[in-house]
């Protein structure tokens, strides 16, 4: 059988998700030393541990507007990337949730085929859509917050105050490092392990050539996969 | 003989209670009449006035006036004599000859940061008016550019913390709470730590310490201090929390453990269970009322602007967490467990 390949992650996006990667495995383990200093010396010193925070922070804060600029304003993607549509929320999310919790221990196909223009299938559209709209600018805003208490002090009693505001960082930093868990862990389910990771970190994606007979290999502006033959793709293989 | 015996255990009461009321009583009748002239500006003039009301609450008024101006007379002022002032070392010579070996000494002398007058323990001052006492001979300007050199959010400690809290050292330290009242709308902000006569009115005439204390038994307990926090009435005022010593000893050095944030951040919630109300009287100087052992880590409402990162963490939130982040395994652990069960359902496939 022989293989094509895809590019199907641009460079700015694998930028993006390194440094973000990078930046929020940096955030969750010197959150722990944060918060749990009496228990956790990980860093040499307390003070070490927030400055790498901060500037963790910082650079997730920056990744994530190289994100939103790339498909906001480059590739103008950024809905249609990211927004579930009428038919992911009526039947996808239930066929994907199938595939997962079900027919994959059968082994039967992934519903979806990642392509350049439908990357996401319907679960991870919602998911991302919850993250990257939600979640990272809420984590993010609210520790631009706690690092700028004074100046911003009554932006912060208006929410409520200083514990308030710990408490929303808190929080949302273990839905976003839980996320993370599932996220790493959902990345190993292709044929191999790296499958799926390998793109990532190389822009292609290699695939047997029967699974997707329209592709053009190398080309980085590939046609919609709404116009190609998705049959083969939902069917079991083995009845 | 019973009779006899409750005879004489009432008179070696009696005899007791003499013995140490008579001195008290005869100090405060000296204190009055040197207070007679003296606490009259215009009898005395701006330098020599005292206020009675501070005065007579300090450790100074019970010695009483003659112990440091011995050398009055009954004729005084009109023998012509100056009287006599002692000098602090001979009563406070430990802490003297600490102060004289610190870098402090030369430039600044007792009376520099203290009135004898006014003098009053370290627990019965607000670390506000601590910090005013600094800020005499260092900018403030100053003190922000040099702690912001090293010190993450400079500006935060230096306004939330007295400077002795890090600058002397003290055999224990506590959190106080301080009410500080709104002088300014929601968008120019404004809290300024509030007078015992702002609190007069915001009490309605009831003491000031049941604003907090609303069953005025003389301990604010959690639940207190969530009602002061959520009630409508208290709009304007909010709790603020400063970690405060003891005890200050008068070396005036940084302390080597201030340093590295040890000290207050990573020692964890235990070293943060004790706290005070810390409430204005009308002579200037603060009561405290002890509040419920562990308030301060409360989670949300108990004080809702006191927290310090590392060491007032709440249990109940570590607990919300581990739920969170044990979600996020269940994937990883429930369905990678199945994958591996099942993995000769996908190798049939790709042979």
């Amino acid at each position: 059988m022989s293989k094509i390949k895809i590019y199907l992650q641009p460079t700015p996006i694998r930028i993006w998700h390194w440094l973000n990667a990078f930046g929020i495995i940096t955030l969750c383990i010197t959150g722990v030393q944060i918060r749990f200093p009496d228990h956790l010396h990980l860093f040499a010193s307390y003070k070490s541990a927030i400055l790498l925070h901060n500037v963790a922070g910082l650079v997730v804060a920056f990744s994530f507007s190289l994100w939103f600029i790339y498909y906001a304003v480059v590739s103008r993607t950024l809905l249609k990337t990211y927004m579930p549509s009428r038919d992911d929320l009526e039947h996808g999310l239930a066929r994907q949730a199938k595939f997962y919790l079900l027919t994959y221990f059968l082994g039967w196909k992934n519903p979806h085929h990642a392509t350049p223009d439908n990357k996401f299938n319907p679960m991870q559209k919602s998911a991302y859509l919850a993250i990257m709209f939600i979640l990272v600018p809420l984590v993010s805003l609210s520790g631009l917050l706690l690092t700028n208490v004074s100046p911003m002090r009554d932006l912060v009693l208006m929410i409520g105050g200083l514990k308030i505001l710990v408490a929303i960082h808190f929080l949302l930093a273990c839905c976003l490092c839980a996320f993370l868990f599932t996220h790493v862990y959902l990345a190993t389910l292709g044929k191999t392990p790296l499958e799926h990771i390998k793109p990532m970190w190389t822009g292609w994606e290699e695939e047997d050539s029967t699974e997707q007979p329209h592709h053009v290999t190398g080309s980085s502006r590939l046609p919609s996969v709404a116009a190609m033959p998705r049959t083969g793709m939902t069917t079991r293989r083995r009845p | 003989m019973k009779t006899e015996i409750v005879h004489k255990i009432m008179i070696l009461g009696l005899q007791i209670s003499l013995y140490t009321l008579i001195p008290l009583l005869a100090v405060a009748t000296e204190n009055s009449a040197c207070l007679e002239c003296h606490g009259d500006a215009a009898a005395v003039g701006e330098s020599l006035v005292i206020e009675a009301l501070s005065f007579d609450n300090t450790a100074h008024g019970e010695l009483g006036c003659h112990i440091c101006h011995a050398s009055i007379s009954d004729g005084h002022p009109d023998d012509g004599l100056t009287p006599s002032r002692t000098s602090c070392v001979e009563c406070h010579d430990p802490i003297s000859q600490e102060y004289a070996a610190s870098l402090h000494a030369g430039k600044a002398s007792c009376s520099d940061c203290h009135t004898p007058h006014r003098a009053l323990g370290p627990t019965a001052v607000s670390g506000h008016d601590m910090n005013r006492q600094c800020l005499t001979c260092h900018d403030h300007a100053d003190m922000l550019d040099k702690h912001g050199e090293w010190l993450p959010q400079a500006d935060l400690h230096v306004s939330m913390l007295p400077c002795i809290t890090c600058h002397s050292s003290s055999d224990q330290y506590v959190i106080s709470l301080y009410i500080i009242k709104r002088h300014g709308n929601m968008l120019s902000g404004g809290y300024e730590l509030a007078s015992f006569d702002e609190l007069s009115v915001q009490s309605n005439g009831r003491p000031i310490e049941q604003l907090v204390d609303r069953n005025a038994d003389g301990y604010v307990s959690l639940a207190e201090l969530r009602m002061f926090n959520l009630d409508p009435e208290n709009k304007q005022l909010r709790l603020q929390g400063m970690i405060t010593p003891e005890g200050v000893s008068h070396n005036f050095r940084t302390q080597d453990d201030r340093w590295d944030c040890s000290f207050c951040h990573a020692s964890g919630p235990a070293a943060r269970q004790v706290s005070f109300l810390s409430l204005a009287e009308p002579d200037g100087s603060y009561k405290r009322v002890p509040v419920e052992k562990g308030a301060v880590l409360d989670a949300l409402y108990g004080t809702p602007d006191f927290y310090m990162v590392g060491s007032t963490r709440s249990t109940a939130l570590n607990y919300v967490g581990l739920v969170i982040l044990a979600g996020g395994l269940v994937m990883p652990i429930g369905h990678g467990t199945l994958r591996i069960l099942t993995r000769k359902n996908r190798t049939k496939e790709e042979e």
